[in-house]
């Protein structure tokens, strides 16, 4: 713009004007139907590429005022919401604050929480948060296609808090919206999602955040299994507890015997690989009440690029 | 005469030596086809042949031939080595919750349980067929049944002490700031006792004198007492883990032994009876192997 010769006569000003008027009022144009693809169209794919465009667009013009609009964080809620209409996944409807036009998202099965996205200026894409005390339930970066559930705040929001508040099942039935939404983005527009300690596949193992653990963290689940119909065993070569729930569940704390940084994991495994490690401490009152009493010794690791812990 | 008598002699034991001998290797031989047949009953009998003959054929008074019966002594590891695959086998199902570890040829740890945190709970004499349980943990365990049947366990009454005493020390702990104010106002109150005193004190303010230096030394004791107590609390909640573990532990063996056997008596009298209960299975199986072999 620098080397742009600045108008003089008052031609070139009115000129000068009008085009960026112009170009204002093409912003307008694209802005609006930006908006219409995004409410509009059918295809997963054409209501990523709008918002993802909604997200970058700046609507600042000097010249052309425009009236009250949305923000980024409310494009991707509506992208949510879109999608899992498309997909005919009820449980989650968003709401439209009348004063402040922003958008929120609530669960039928949770009364008076609402869930917003909230930007990250560091990395850029934005967290999924519920609004009471801002845990960030996940992180979803649709530039990189990237949806990371937040295991911290998957304990602290629904383990630790919810729980008190809300049956199991109706805590399940919102996580499983949750968890439909991120394989739509898997299935549809090639996502990869992290589902963390909600994924129930027999793979999967979650490492402990903390490089060792003391052994009498274990003693302590075992005299907790006094007395119950559960038994704590343990693994032939030494290197870690199962205990056998019912269901033909397992739970386990181990390490790999061979590795030599005796990094210890948690992994749950049943037959119809129906359950994850969130469900057990979800369900189970014995191993939720060992989890968060040794919490700094259990917590599983979440990323550490995206969520400070 | 006298020669001839001692000729008599001379053949006598030349023919008693032929005769030990012959039974020598009679018994030998007869080992030797059992162990080729694997005929583990056979071994058995041959081994402890009194044994077998009063618990198996109810045949009293049967004695050991004292002839034969060390002639495989040296062999007695390779022999445990090589009956305990069947007998291990079968105590697999008979004792679910038992597992073995050979540590020398022939030489088995028995470990109850595959939990966290398992005993050791002594060896398995493979040639005997029978437990050698460690009496210091057996005992344990049937102290523990005899509690169970009033609802307690065997460390309950220790946890329970010792949850006691941090409860104590805790309150020592919590109770330092009312201890320093009283403490303060002791002394202020001392400081004027002592000034009332003299050549001429009266007796009550003696008295009184004694009584405020007594709580101030009480108050003394407490301090130095709740001085130690965080680390007196945390040392008596490892005991309490300590005794806590064993408690599970010994519920686990209780839990186990019920299941298998409905009662610890069951299970000593399935003790008592391993030695016949055992070769009677084998004689079964044997039966099962000879009407396979004719077919």
């Amino acid at each position: 713009m620098s080397n742009e010769k600045m108008p003089e006569t008052a031609t070139e000003k009115v000129q000068a004007l009008s085009d960026s008027l112009t170009n204002g009022l093409r912003l307008g144009e694209q802005y609006v139907a930006l908006l219409n693809e995004l409410c509009g169209k059918a295809d997963p794919k054409d209501l990523l590429t709008a918002t993802v465009k909604l997200a970058k667009i700046d609507l600042s013009s000097p010249f052309v005022k425009f009236p009250q609009h949305y923000q980024t964080a409310d494009y991707y809620l509506l992208f949510m919401g879109r999608l899992l209409d498309l997909a005919n996944i009820s449980g989650l409807s968003i709401n439209e604050d009348e004063t402040e036009h922003r958008l929120s998202m609530t669960s039928t099965h949770f009364e008076n929480i609402e869930f917003r996205f909230e930007l990250d200026q560091q990395n850029g894409g934005a967290f999924f948060t519920e609004q009471e005390k801002h845990e960030p339930l996940f992180y979803l970066n649709l530039e990189r296609k990237v949806l990371r559930f937040s295991n911290r705040a998957l304990v602290n929001f629904f383990v630790i808090r919810e729980i008190n508040r809300y049956s199991d099942l109706d805590i399940q039935a919102t996580l499983q919206s949750l968890i439909d939404f991120s394989k739509i983005l898997v299935n549809e527009l090639g996502f990869t999602v992290d589902l963390g300690i909600l994924d129930s596949s027999n793979e999967v193992a979650f490492p402990l955040q903390a490089p060792e653990l003391d052994l009498t963290v274990i003693d302590r689940l075992f005299v907790k299994t006094t007395d119950t119909e559960f038994m704590l065993l343990s693994l032939p070569n030494n290197n870690g507890a199962l205990l056998d729930l019912d269901r033909e569940i397992k739970l386990t704390l181990s390490y790999d015997p061979d590795d030599y940084s005796k990094q210890w994991y948690f992994h749950v495994s049943d037959p119809d690989e129906q359950y994850s490690l969130f469900d057990i401490l979800l369900h189970y009152d014995m191993i939720r009440d060992w989890y968060l009493n040794n919490r700094e010794a259990l917590a599983v690791r979440s990323d550490p690029v995206v969520f400070a812990d | 005469m006298a020669n001839e008598k001692y000729d008599n002699e001379k053949l006598d034991v030349g023919g008693m030596i032929n005769q030990a001998i012959t039974q020598k290797i009679d018994y030998l031989t007869k080992l030797k086809a059992a162990v080729t047949r694997h005929q583990d009953a056979e071994i058995y009998r041959l081994l402890d042949n009194q044994r077998y003959a009063a618990e198996i054929e109810h045949r009293e008074q049967q004695v050991n031939d004292a002839g034969v019966m060390n002639l495989v002594d040296n062999l007695a590891d390779q022999l445990s080595d090589y009956l305990s695959k069947s007998l291990i086998d079968y105590l697999g199902k008979a004792y679910p919750f038992f597992y073995y570890e050979e540590y020398q040829t022939g030489h088995y740890r028995i470990y109850f349980g595959n939990w966290w945190d398992r005993r050791q709970f002594g060896e398995l004499d493979v040639l005997n067929i029978r437990f050698a349980f460690n009496q210091d943990e057996y005992n344990k365990l049937a102290q523990s049944f005899k509690l169970s049947e009033e609802g307690k366990k065997y460390n309950s009454a220790r946890i329970q002490k010792l949850s006691e005493e941090n409860d104590h020390l805790q309150s020592l702990i919590d109770s330092g700031t009312e201890r320093e104010q009283e403490k303060a106002t002791l002394q202020n109150e001392l400081k004027e006792a002592n000034s009332r005193s003299g050549l001429f004190e009266s007796s009550k303010n003696k008295e009184a004198r004694q009584d405020i230096i007594d709580r101030i030394s009480e108050l003394e004791d407490q301090t130095e007492e709740a001085r130690g107590a965080q680390a007196h609390i945390k040392q008596n909640n490892q005991t309490v883990l300590e005794l806590s573990k064993e408690n599970t532990i010994l519920s686990y063996e209780q839990k186990s032994i019920i299941d298998t056997f409905g009662s610890f008596e069951d299970f000593e009298l399935a003790n008592r009876n391993l030695y016949a209960h055992y070769l009677k299975h084998l004689s079964q199986q044997d039966d099962g192997k000879q009407v396979a072999d004719h077919e």
